[in-house]
């Protein structure tokens, strides 16, 4: 793309946050320019300045920010402006998309008045066109029943409804420039390839300008034409996206290039025929709880798998699946509504939790969040110690050496022992809990989510650390996560979760390289990979499934994914699917699949 | 939500009846005999079985407590609360003479203190660090550092003995006045039924003071509290993105306001609670005969019946302030359920 005349272009924009009489520069003199029809992608670590630059490119900062500097829009600088003309540009010349979409709406009023605000903000129109805008803008971002959405408050709507009317206000009134921070973070990855592909449809026909901040080198490597990586509130790499992939120059830039090299390929070797002994077996494992009103969520239905020792199953889905759920009832951290749990030969979902408390040792958890599962007033040392010192009958000297040996394991070293864990980063605090998870040397693992929170380095980090202790310990675990391709590197297995049912089952290799199921397949057309000569848009996508998740308390009679999904036929909606084997451990949840294997 | 009313009242009218019946006990498990201060000096046994059987004193505790509640003759729950030990007067009227003067003046000093707080808080939110944050700092060590019959003392002696703008702090009228027919019993308002502006502007004038130093105090906390909940307004995702959407500065204050007001509605309710009694020292120094003096002084006296009619009246009323106080939260909060 020939760059014409910049559309945006900063000159020593300054970003300063007075804290008494001290100073705390965020956005340094920093000079960027931007183009119609061009897809930015800005990158940096957190606390970079890359959201402070997403606001003061409309001339705005967080309370109490001071922004200084020049912000030429359209040769117009909008530092000089006064506030109407400001107020004029803003929400209709530029819009904005922010990170946390609920956040952003206000609580105490439905989102019809407040997409009707924005409008009749930038129109002439009344309360009533803007109440009609309001239904059609809903309507046009496909939410169902707008008529009756509007009326909704922002706590009523799900993280990506609240998305999807922050996106409808920012473009109802088709900007020259939209800036997108973080837009998909909140968001599952079929509703994720969603959006980000109608943004791409949208600045490509009507020469847009667009901005997307974010972490994530998949969305860059597939949307974006342009890289900007801050650092320290400056600008320090800024090129074209195949070139940055090719050769980064920052080091930070290395480094975050280095950590998808992670996801590249699988290598876990099929086992066809599996000869080690069982470890756990699910089946028919059924969770449901009761929500307002009487009616029951139906979180876990018809769960059944074994694991075998030295191998791992990856249970994936998006959010809501139910997967995080059958972990916490192998877990005993819930009880089964129905359905057995055996773990080595004998049943543990029905013994009393006090009989339970001798296979605590033998089935061990880390979970998502890595600070809020520590206690931070223990310092390292004791977190690590504690399942000793409730597991084991070891002397003082023999607990601390065995401490040492975990810190060292999970690629820790001493000196962090004394340490609390608010003053280690994520990563540090995510192994931590994996050394304590290793401490009593479990025979099982839940891993739950153990990489989703951490920022992209950190993650590459622990999935290859993962991978290195599976190897080394012969470690059994099963690993929830959303992440396919993370998935894809640890796993032997994999199920595939939908709405409390498994959908499809079988090797890593099996449903990466042949998936089955239409959820799926859609499931992975929307991974976004690392490759800016492989785009998503420039695939042609065959499985794109509509609209939202239903909802877990209503779930129709026949399949769950038929309102979804683009093969459904009359059959599906009547008829509930049921898990069919249709290989070697192999099963899919869906007639039509089963039919085309055979 | 009328169910929800219906439910909020009964709970409370059981929880003032207990607080009530608490109150019951503990008063007469104090070391002191009230008879002792009714038959004055050198009693003889006589006089003293006699007062002790003219103020029921002689029944068992649970016998005094049922004809307390209304089951021989006259109660609670007739819709009395018994004659005062002292001046032989019902507890009712006394408190109807009493409460009104305490409404009256911490109303006053209510809206006063709020329509200087929350302004205040507001600006200087948007402004930390301005001139009018540091001059809100400064009073706030300043007021906050001395008590309030000080401050009244000060006010008393600057306005009306030194700069003589303010009436004589003695009572709520001059004393060449008559008072109005008493219809209500807040003289503002009877002054104005009886259609004497000479009454109400002298009644007005003697606010003055009394609100000024009430008003003094209560702006404290509750800038405090506005500054506080506008700057986490302020600071908030939804804010930013009005501004970013273009909105219109009036309507991105009014958002900013509405989702400040939840925490100064509820420390209103708490103040408010605390301020029926605890005017009591802004009352004697401008010699208001209010309801947190009339408490003091039927504590003093041993006057069991008027204390435990103050506390009862006192739990009603706090009662109606939080339930209407909470109607309000959840008519500005969607979120707060009212099931």
């Amino acid at each position: 793309m020939t760059p014409t005349e910049a559309l945006l272009s900063t000159r020593n924009l300054t970003v300063k946050y007075p804290y008494g009489d001290v100073q705390n520069v965020v956005i340094d003199e920093l000079n960027l320019d931007l183009y119609p029809g061009q897809i930015v992608g800005l990158l940096g670590e957190s606390g970079s300045g890359k959201s402070s630059l997403a606001l003061a490119l409309m001339g705005l900062a967080r309370h109490p920010g001071v922004v200084s500097g020049e912000v030429n829009f359209r040769g117009q600088d909008l530092l000089k402006m006064d506030d109407e003309e400001l107020r004029q540009i803003r929400g209709n010349s530029i819009g904005l998309i922010t990170q946390k979409p609920r956040q952003a709406l206000d609580p105490l009023v439905n989102v019809g008045k407040q997409i009707s605000r924005v409008y009749r903000a930038h129109s002439q129109a009344s309360k009533e066109e803007g109440q009609i805008r309001a239904v059609e803008l809903l309507r046009s971002v496909g939410i169902n029943d707008a008529e009756r959405r509007v009326d909704a408050y922002p706590h009523e709507l799900s993280g990506g409804m609240a998305q999807r009317a922050l996106i409808s206000m920012a473009l109802s009134v088709e900007p020259d420039l939209l800036i997108a921070d973080e837009p998909t973070s909140g968001l599952d990855v079929t509703i994720q390839a969603q959006f980000l592909d109608r943004m791409w449809e949208r600045a490509r026909d009507a020469n847009i300008a667009v901005l997307i901040v974010t972490q994530d080198l998949g969305i860059v490597a597939n949307y974006c034409d342009r890289i900007v990586i801050m650092e320290d509130g400056k600008i320090i790499e800024d090129r074209t996206t195949v070139e940055f992939f090719a050769d980064p120059q920052t080091d930070y830039g290395k480094k975050l290039i280095l950590s998808s090299g992670a996801d590249a390929r699988a290598s876990n070797a099929d086992v066809a025929v599996i000869t080690s002994p069982e470890i756990l077996r699910v089946t028919n494992l059924r969770k449901t709880f009761e929500v307002d009103g009487g009616k029951r969520l139906q979180a876990v239905s018809n769960a059944s798998f074994q694991i075998y020792k030295g191998r791992s199953l990856g249970l994936v889905g998006e959010s809501g699946s139910g997967k995080t759920t059958v972990g916490r009832l192998i877990l005993r951290l819930a009880d089964p509504d129905s359905g057995e749990v055996w773990f080595k030969g004998e049943r543990i979902d029905s013994i009393s939790p006090k009989e339970f408390r001798k296979y605590r040792s033998k089935i061990q958890a880390v979970f998502q969040d890595p600070f809020d599962s520590l206690n931070p007033r223990w310092p390292i040392e004791r977190v690590i110690r504690e399942p000793l010192d409730l597991h084991t009958q070891l002397s003082k000297e023999e607990k601390l050496a065995r401490v040492k040996e975990l810190v060292s394991l999970v690629g820790l070293t001493d000196d962090i022992l004394p340490l609390r864990p608010g003053s280690l980063s994520a990563g540090q605090q995510q192994r931590v809990s994996l050394a304590r998870a290793l401490a009593t040397e479990p025979e099982f693992l839940i891993l739950d989510e153990p990489t989703s929170a951490l920022p992209p380095a950190a993650r590459a980090d622990m999935i290859r650390l993962l991978k290195s202790l599976q190897e080394r310990l012969d470690l059994c675990f099963i690993f929830i996560s959303h992440d396919l391709s993370t998935v894809r590197e640890l796993c032997h297995d994999i199920a595939v979760m939908y709405l409390s049912e498994i959908v499809e089952m079988g090797t890593s290799e099996q449903v990466f390289s042949a998936p089955s199921h239409p959820y799926t397949r859609a499931l992975l057309d929307s991974v976004l990979f690392h490759d800016p000569n492989n785009r998503r848009v420039d695939r042609k996508v065959k499985t794109e499934l509509e609209g939202e998740i239903p909802s877990p308390v209503d779930l129709p009679n026949g399949c769950y994914l038929a309102a979804r999904c683009p093969i459904a036929e009359q059959r599906c909606r009547d008829d509930h699917q049921e898990l069919i084997q249709i290989g070697p451990s192999r099963s899919v949840r869906c007639w039509k699949s089963v039919e085309a294997s055979q | 939500m009328r169910r929800y009313v219906l439910r909020r009242l009964a709970v409370g009218v059981l929880q003032a009846l207990g607080i009530t019946i608490a109150v019951f006990f503990v008063i007469r498990a104090l070391p002191a005999d009230p008879v002792s201060r009714i038959v004055g000096m050198n009693p003889t046994p006589e006089s003293i079985a006699q007062a002790r059987k003219a103020l029921g004193l002689d029944m068992s505790l649970f016998q005094q407590l049922l004809s307390f509640l209304g089951f021989h003759g006259n109660g609670v729950f007739t819709g009395s609360l018994g004659t005062s030990w002292v001046s032989g007067s019902t507890i009712l009227s006394e408190i109807a003479i009493t409460l009104p003067t305490t409404i009256q003046l911490i109303v006053t000093s209510f809206i006063v203190a709020l329509a200087v707080a929350i302004p205040i808080g507001m600006a200087t939110a948007r402004r930390p660090g301005g001139k009018l944050d540091k001059g809100v700092f400064g009073y706030g060590l300043f007021a906050g550092a001395q008590p309030e019959f000080w401050w009244g003392l000060i006010f008393i002696f600057v306005f009306y003995f030194k700069l003589g703008i303010a009436p004589a702090p003695l009572g709520m009228l001059d004393p060449e006045l008559t008072a109005p027919d008493a219809v209500t019993n807040f003289v503002l308002i009877d002054s104005l039924i009886a259609g004497d502006f000479t009454a109400f502007k002298s009644a007005l004038g003697h606010l003055v003071l009394p609100v000024l130093t009430l008003s003094f105090l209560l702006v404290g906390p509750l800038l405090k509290m506005t500054q506080q909940s506008m700057s986490r307004v302020l600071s908030s995702e939804f804010i930013l993105y009005q501004q970013a959407s273009g909105l219109e500065k009036k309507s991105i204050g009014r958002s900013t306001l509405r989702s400040a007001l939840a925490p100064i509605i509820t420390l209103t309710g708490i103040l408010f609670g605390f301020m029926l009694s605890g005017a009591v020292l802004v009352e004697s120094v401008f010699s208001l005969n209010g309801l947190g003096q009339y408490s003091v002084a039927a504590v003093l006296n041993l006057d069991f019946p008027a204390v435990q009619g103050v506390i009862l009246v006192i739990s009603v009323i706090s009662l109606f302030v939080y339930l209407g106080l909470d109607l309000l939260l959840a008519k500005i909060d969607p979120r707060i359920l009212v099931k």
